[in-house]
């Protein structure tokens, strides 16, 4: 096969980028607000901690 | 080191580089050199973006922090899953979409090739400042405590992350990576568990606990807002996701990570995990470090950990004041155990009039005991030593390598360079990137067949691998300019970040705009650090914001 061009090298890999949903819980928002939701919790438990062991 | 250290680290290096050679073997294109083709599962991105993000410094430098200063740093990465989000949601479709290999690509679609020439520069200064630092500053630490030479390890660190990188290309980079992150995560719980059974055995892991919460090291969160604290739950939420928007949405040594996901949404999980595992890791690292503070509660600290500057202020001409200083370090140290084993007693007890007294005495003990250090810092630079001494990088490798069993050193070290070699690997990987896409390709050669530009993009990568291990031969010659060229990450960060915000959010807005913007925000960032007192990590959120407000109102004005 011929060398391709540099710009088809380069740039395009010839694929599309449907939006394919999370392996979990249906949609990305859902997975979102996980993540938040876990972030809210660990904020809760550390000052939690903190407090609980505050000199 | 004992033999089976030796062992540990050589095994575990050899095995990690091994592993990442052999599923990095085949990348024999340019996509494939710097993409892995795109076939890069979630889970090797989320592990490769962790590694990464974690330098040696992380290990060695939140551990002493803890030890100093407490847990509240824990609060730096509050905001990066805030932050992971909004990139799953905004810049991950949108960098896969273009089909870029660089996150700089994209702002010449989206802009012009000005602005796309000024944030990539922007990037290749910043990286290759901070290559050498990355590479240095384990290095100096095994020194102090080991006695190896700067030179070797550093040339033995550069030059196995970037054999390892210019045979292999990214999917080495990041399959190395994971292993790295495996070995991380194991010499961390093993020093965890060894600081908690090195214990007495008449102190509990509750006890240990209770004795770090009464020193103030347990501090992980603070509500209140102050504007010079580094450290707080506003400016880690706010501050922290700025920063974090910037690395991880604007640093192509992070956009690279997960631009070699096989879709959108093996991408979008990466981050996503990062987001999730990535708090609780750093909380993990900083209770280590709380817990190697209660350790030496039991077993005496050296006054100082740097043993260099220790070895100054001990030295015949300095006798007469270091020797009142280390008898008042030897009775303050006395009197903490003392306090801290009736502060133990009075907490079984359950009488709370004895528990606030014994309270009172280990804090004023504890306080004696850090006026103590204090004065040695003061003494330090009274014998001609460095000014300021801030000791925190040496106190967890002093406690690994004085006092954990034969193999587990090994294991430690083994995070310590497995640490510095996925950082520099990740680093030269994407300055190679960089160099070879957005400025060879851009702007010397737009036409040449795939082998050729493979070459260029191993070239650049041997390139940026010795100006790393030559660089990092010199910044110690730079003193406390060490601490300044890090904080240049985050005098870049805020403008970089408002040019991709830009682009993202503001489609009225033009080249003109963005490429004014970004310099306008550079302006203000070095101006605010200089004629302010304002804490650095507020530094990304200004200069986003002067570049957005700056980009806007151009655009505006170029219409009317």
């Amino acid at each position: 096969m011929a060398e391709q061009l540099p710009e088809q090298a380069i740039k395009s890999d010839g694929r599309e980028y449907p939006e394919d949903p999370p392996p979990l819980l249906g949609t990305w928002r859902r997975m979102y607000f996980v993540v938040i939701g876990w972030l809210t919790f660990l904020i809760v438990v550390f000052y939690l901690f903190a407090r609980r062991f505050a000199p | 080191m004992r033999l089976a250290d030796w062992l540990v680290l050589c095994g575990s290096l050899a095995f990690v580089v091994l592993y990442g050679l052999w599923r990095g073997r085949g990348s024999n294109s340019v996509n494939k050199y710097l993409l892995a083709g795109k076939t890069m599962p979630w889970h090797a991105m989320a592990l490769s973006i962790m590694a990464t993000q974690a330098s040696a410094v992380t290990f060695i430098s939140t551990t002493g922090q803890s030890y100093v200063d407490g847990m509240r740093f824990v609060q730096f990465y509050f905001g990066l899953p805030l932050a992971m989000v909004i990139l799953c949601a905004t810049a991950v479709p949108i960098f896969h979409r273009a089909n870029v290999y660089t996150a700089y690509e994209y702002l010449e679609q989206r802009f012009d090739a000005r602005t796309r020439a000024l944030v990539s520069a922007i990037f290749l200064i910043q990286r290759g400042l901070a290559l050498g630092i990355t590479l240095y500053a384990p290095a100096v630490v095994l020194t102090v405590l080991l006695g190896w030479p700067e030179r070797v390890t550093t040339l033995i660190m550069g030059a196995v992350a970037v054999m390892y990188t210019t045979l292999g290309g990214v999917k080495t980079v990041a399959w190395s990576d994971f292993q790295q992150m495996m070995v991380m995560t194991a010499g961390l719980v093993a020093a965890l568990i060894a600081a908690v059974l090195l214990l007495p055995s008449g102190v509990s892991f509750h006890d240990a606990v209770s004795l770090a919460g009464a020193a103030g090291r347990l501090n992980a969160v603070t509500l209140k807002l102050d504007w010079n604290d580094r450290y707080n739950l506003w400016s880690g939420l706010i501050g922290g996701m700025f920063l974090a928007l910037s690395y991880f949405g604007c640093d192509q040594s992070q956009v690279q990570r997960y631009l070699t996901g096989k879709s959108i949404a093996q991408s979008r999980l990466s981050l996503l995990f990062n987001g999730i595992a990535k708090v609780p890791m750093q909380f993990f690292i900083l209770f280590i470090g709380a817990m190697v503070f209660v350790f030496y509660i039991y077993e005496k600290p050296p006054m100082l950990f740097e043993r260099t500057e220790l070895a100054r202020i001990q030295q015949p001409s300095m006798q007469a004041e270091y020797r009142p200083l280390e008898q008042r370090y030897d009775a303050a140290f006395e009197s903490r155990k003392a306090a801290a084993d009736r502060l133990i007693q009075a907490r079984r007890s359950g009488d709370s009039r004895l528990r606030q007294e014994g309270l009172e005495e280990y804090r004023s003990a504890q306080q004696d005991l850090d006026a103590t250090r204090r004065q040695s810092v003061n003494l330090v630079e009274k014998a001609g030593g460095a000014k300021g001494l801030v000791d925190t990088n040496y106190i967890f490798l002093t406690f690994v390598t004085r006092h954990l069993p034969a193999g587990l050193v090994g294991l430690v070290l083994a995070v310590i360079f497995g640490a510095t070699m996925a950082s520099i690997s990740a680093e030269v990987n994407s300055l190679a990137t960089v160099s070879m896409v957005d400025i060879y390709k851009r702007h010397f050669r737009k036409l040449a067949p795939d082998h050729h530009y493979l070459n260029v993009s191993r070239a650049a990568t041997v390139f940026w691998g010795c100006y790393a291990v030559i660089t990092a031969q010199y910044v110690g010659r730079l003193g406390s300019l060490v601490e300044a060229v890090n904080l240049l990450g985050s005098f870049f960060y805020g403008g970089m970040l408002g040019v991709f915000v830009l682009a993202f959010y503001f489609k009225r807005v033009r080249a003109r705009g963005a490429f004014y913007g970004v310099l306008a925000g550079e302006a203000v960032i070095f101006a605010t650090y200089f004629l302010t007192k304002i804490a650095y990590l507020w530094l990304n959120v200004i200069g986003c914001l002067v570049v957005v407000a700056t980009g806007v109102l151009i655009t505006r004005l170029g219409r009317q």
